[in-house]
């Protein structure tokens, strides 16, 4: 087991690799899953342009710009954590990873309204393919957010207990967590901010 | 060349991906929010603001920047895949 002891930031290594290959495996296969998923809905845009087009003006531009936000300062905080748990301060990065997780909540629950006021609104999932796509896309990567937040939980628990304090363990949970921000960047511009 | 401190090069990043969010946010609703035809050049700054953006991502908050050259490869090459096919596929609708 390697402590965040063992890694000072005064060490200079040529590279490192933070995490493990693990994660690094997991993400990268994560990526290119998703990465599939755009294509796809790529496909059915060019079928259906004139459809996707109309749909999107039914959602609303500022609180996925918010969602946006929100997730940029979770990512934030959590990269902050792992700088500070690197130079022994547990205590600010513990508080920190748990800035990060309330973040995450709070992008569950504007989710949640936003899908909340589009099926209201009669925009379901079988209304027509850029929903389809909407609520499927925007769903799966809800489901990463909550693997994410169960993952900061996980960190949490590690920075808590001294015997379990591990820096690959923190650094590979905040790539993950970073990796689910990457992905709903992607989905913003695509899903909304595209014409 | 003198080295930003860590913490601070964070900051910076995440005022940069905020303003650079703010922007396309402005950008779309002024420009896109109800309109029904395709817009090229709109689209075109959507997608540059993205790809900048999840560079930044991946380079500084996952730390990319510092990992061995296949990792760098690697996650350049999703990067770039995912930009230019959504691109063309865009410009072929």
């Amino acid at each position: 087991m390697v402590s965040i002891l063992e890694t000072t930031p005064t060490e200079q290594p040529r590279w490192h690799l933070p995490g493990d290959i693990n994660i690094w495996v997991f993400v990268l296969a994560d990526l290119f899953s998703f990465a599939f998923y755009f294509v796809v809905f790529m496909v059915y845009r060019i079928e259906h342009g004139s459809v996707f087009l109309d749909s999107q003006r039914h959602l609303n531009l500022t609180t996925g710009a918010l969602n946006t936000l929100v997730l940029l300062a979770s990512s934030r905080f959590v990269a902050l954590a792992v700088q500070t748990a690197r130079t022994g301060d547990y205590r600010r990065a513990t508080r920190l990873v748990s800035l990060g997780g309330l973040c995450g909540i709070l992008f569950t629950l504007i989710k949640s309204y936003e899908w909340f006021r589009e099926i209201a609104d009669g925009f379901t999932l079988p209304r027509n393919e850029f929903f389809m796509f909407y609520f499927s896309i925007t769903g799966v990567h809800l489901f990463h957010v909550l693997i994410g937040l169960l993952v900061l939980a996980l960190i949490l628990r590690e920075l808590r207990e001294p015997s379990l304090r591990r820096a690959s363990m923190v650094e590979a949970g905040a790539i993950y967590w970073h990796m689910v921000d990457l992905v709903w960047i992607v989905i913003f511009a695509l899903l909304y901010l595209a014409r | 060349m003198r080295r930003i401190p860590a913490e601070a090069r964070i900051d910076c990043v995440w005022i940069l991906l905020s303003g650079l969010t703010v922007v396309a946010w402005g950008l779309a609703k002024v420009h896109g929010e109800h309109r029904l035809t395709p817009s090229g050049p709109e689209t075109v700054a959507v997608l540059a603001i993205a790809s900048v953006k999840s560079r930044l991502i991946i380079r500084q908050y996952m730390e990319v920047r510092t990992a061995p050259t296949c990792l760098r490869r690697a996650t350049d090459a999703w990067l770039v895949v995912v930009m230019v096919t959504i691109a063309v596929m865009y410009a072929y609708a």
